[in-house]
């Protein structure tokens, strides 16, 4: 099934979207105007620009580290103001969680985003519950969690599948399987390299998908939104991808292998390829996009270094709803 | 709103009040845990529920801890009002991060968008011969968990009235229920009412000691009160009721009234919640202070399976009165 040709240029834009906000949080980084930790999701963008297209704001996501594109993504796309996840990993007070989340923590339930949990893994108990809330409801919402291959060495994993299994919640598991946990190799890490595998036996759909090309991305997602909103319980979607970024001291992986998925199966270059050949587009058309969209991340950069810190005292505020006296 | 008939109940009979009333009022709670259905829970508290509620409200769940409080959590995040039952508090271990990382700093680091508004009810505390992971008092493991609330009743009526406070309340509440206590009796008033959270109560005025207790050693330390009374000793009892966050006005006045204290926990003595209170006494009341104040607490060991040995860590109204002495000595 091949996609309209404005379909597939809306999906190459929100792919540039999310690898422009990697690039230039990545530079930010260095420079030191980002304080924490970064992982950024560059090579992975098919996947996040798939399901940011079929997840509506009455939807939920769970993302995961790797994550601040689609999170991004949401925030514009359904309250066109994507620059707020961009001020909340500088850490400002304009940020989503004024600055008390950060990059692993941002969260907007108005657009979908119910927030990365640092513990892998963590939120795959959560996401049972939101999506319980919408079975027993009968709001025909989809409930997703994002996961890496890292996440399905936790128990939750297996807690997760087998309870939305038995109650047949409305759960898409969106598995990137981009090869590595930290620097263990899926294959070493699990007892197969394929997590759809390990998926099988909990008695859902499980699709394993490649997820560096965004037209098999964008179909596998639209039939298991469609699926899982026609009260079929849950869903597994396996993308098999690459990350792009080694680890923070530097590469450790074959320089053959960097070469082949940074060059032969980069995502956005293969989507450009298939736009080339499937329309009168030319390279300078694309091009103006990719320079649209890096200007428009350079705004929200700017728009997070002039935002304001939060307030000190913030820091002790909201701990208890209601505070220290639980009204 | 006010109860109007007084009747006796047990704690698990209250408990189980607590549990229909909010149901039957409030469409968004619903129950969830290990055998809490057909079966009405190990100790009989959701006993009933499951016919009355349906199965839909009443979730029977595989023994998945993590899964069953990520539930709890998750459902609350769009406005349910989940009230899971952990079969025994040595099992959180299991859920520990869904509590600790999850329900507790949710509605923070979220900056206010989400609330954790669950109740997790579990067993608690030994005697009864249960060994190692059937007998233990945690409260020290989510004492240092800001946005935690810990809530533990020692009267059938505060089980009741407290239960019914945390179900209404939009924070994550570890509801500690002490498996000595399910089977005692005591007046409990009829119909809806609540039991304030983060207020202690004064279990028994006096005037000479006062002994700050949770759950279990609040019977001891009344047992104790009466025994030295007969000596002339006046012993004030504060049943804490919340653990965390605490009432340190009620108990910090209490003790600036005496001037002795002693903290009975039945948890290990060493971080726990006596240390806790035993410093915040020591540094708010050290120029009321006549004596300094005694921990009467857990002995520092795991809880062994055979009586004998598990008597030997335990705390009772022996280790109160003696503490009480030793306070009214210095």
């Amino acid at each position: 099934m091949a996609l309209d040709i404005e379909t597939l240029v809306d999906l190459y834009r929100d792919m540039w979207l999310i690898r422009a906000f990697e690039f230039g949080l990545e530079r930010e980084f260095k420079k030191g105007n980002v304080p924490g930790m970064l992982h950024t999701g560059v090579g992975q963008e098919a996947t996040q620009a798939a399901l940011a297209a079929h997840l509506k704001a009455t939807d939920c996501f769970f993302p995961d580290h790797r994550c601040h594109g689609i999170n991004a993504l949401a925030q514009e796309k359904h309250q066109g103001d994507g620059e707020r996840i961009m001020a909340e990993l500088f850490g400002r007070a304009t940020g989503v969680c004024s600055g008390k989340g950060g990059s692993l923590h941002s969260a907007n339930p108005r657009v979908g985003n119910f927030g990365d949990n640092a513990v892998e893994g963590s939120y795959m108990a959560t996401v049972l519950g939101v999506a319980l809330a919408w079975q027993m409801r009968k709001e025909p919402n989809v409930a997703c969690c994002i996961i890496g291959d890292g996440t399905v060495g936790r128990g939750e994993f297996h807690e997760s599948l087998n309870m939305a299994a038995i109650w047949k919640l409305p759960v898409l598991y969106a598995c990137v399987n981009n090869g590595y946990a930290i620097s263990m190799p899926v294959g070493k890490g699990h007892a197969s390299a394929d997590i759809v595998d390990l998926a099988r036996g909990y008695g859902m759909p499980c699709v394993q998908v490649d997820g560096n090309e965004i037209e098999l991305a964008y179909v596998e997602v639209a039939r298991a939104v469609d699926s899982i909103r026609a009260g079929n319980g849950p869903y597994f979607l396996e993308f098999k991808t690459w990350r792009w970024q080694g680890l923070f001291s530097g590469e450790f992986r074959p320089a053959e292998e960097v070469r082949y998925w940074k060059e032969d199966r980069d995502p956005i270059r293969l989507a450009r390829q298939k736009i080339s050949a499937q329309s009168s587009l030319q390279d300078a058309d694309l091009d103006r996009i990719e320079a649209e969209v890096a200007q428009q991340i350079e705004r929200w950069i700017d728009f997070a270094k002039n935002s304001p810190m939060p307030e000190p005292a913030k820091a002790t505020a909201d701990v208890y709803v209601g505070g220290e006296g639980l009204r | 709103m006010t109860a109007t008939t007084v009747r006796t109940r047990t704690f698990v009979q209250a408990l189980n009040e607590a549990l229909d009333i909010s149901m039957a009022s409030d469409p968004s709670v619903y129950l969830l845990g290990e055998d809490i259905a057909e079966m009405g829970g190990d100790f009989g508290v959701t006993r009933g529920l499951w016919a009355k509620y349906g199965a839909e409200r009443v979730r029977d769940t595989p023994l998945s801890e993590a899964a069953i409080v990520g539930t709890a959590v998750g459902s609350a995040m769009v406005g349910l009002r989940p009230v899971a039952e952990i079969m025994f508090a040595d099992f959180l271990g299991e859920c520990y991060d869904q509590l600790v990382n999850n329900a507790a700093k949710m509605h923070y680091m979220f900056d206010g968008q989400f609330k954790a508004s669950i109740v997790v009810r579990t067993a608690c505390g030994g005697g009864f011969g249960g060994g190692p992971h059937h007998s233990q008092s945690v409260e020290g493991w989510f004492l240092n968990v800001p946005g935690m609330v810990i809530v533990a009743p020692a009267t059938p009526a505060d089980a009741k009235g407290l239960l019914l406070a945390s179900i209404e309340n939009d924070n994550p509440i570890l509801f500690l229920e002490h498996k000595a206590l399910y089977r005692i009796k005591g007046d409990v008033p009829d119909g809806h009412y609540t039991t304030p959270l983060r207020k202690a109560a004064i279990a028994r005025p006096g005037k000479d000691v006062t002994v700050v207790a949770t759950m279990k050693m609040v019977h001891e330390a009344l047992a104790a009160a009466s025994e030295l009374e007969k000596e002339g000793i006046d012993v004030e009892v504060i049943d804490l009721r919340t653990i965390r966050p605490y009432d340190a006005e009620t108990v910090l006045a209490s003790v600036h009234k005496t001037g002795r204290a002693v903290v009975a926990n039945e948890a290990p003595k060493l971080g726990g919640l006596a240390a806790e209170l035993s410093a915040t006494i020591s540094e708010e009341c050290f120029r009321a202070l006549k004596a300094p104040v005694v921990r009467v607490a857990g002995l520092d060991a795991p809880i062994p399976f055979s009586l004998v040995l598990e008597s030997y860590i335990l705390p009772g109204k022996k280790q109160v009165v003696e503490g009480i002495r030793s306070v009214l000595r210095a």
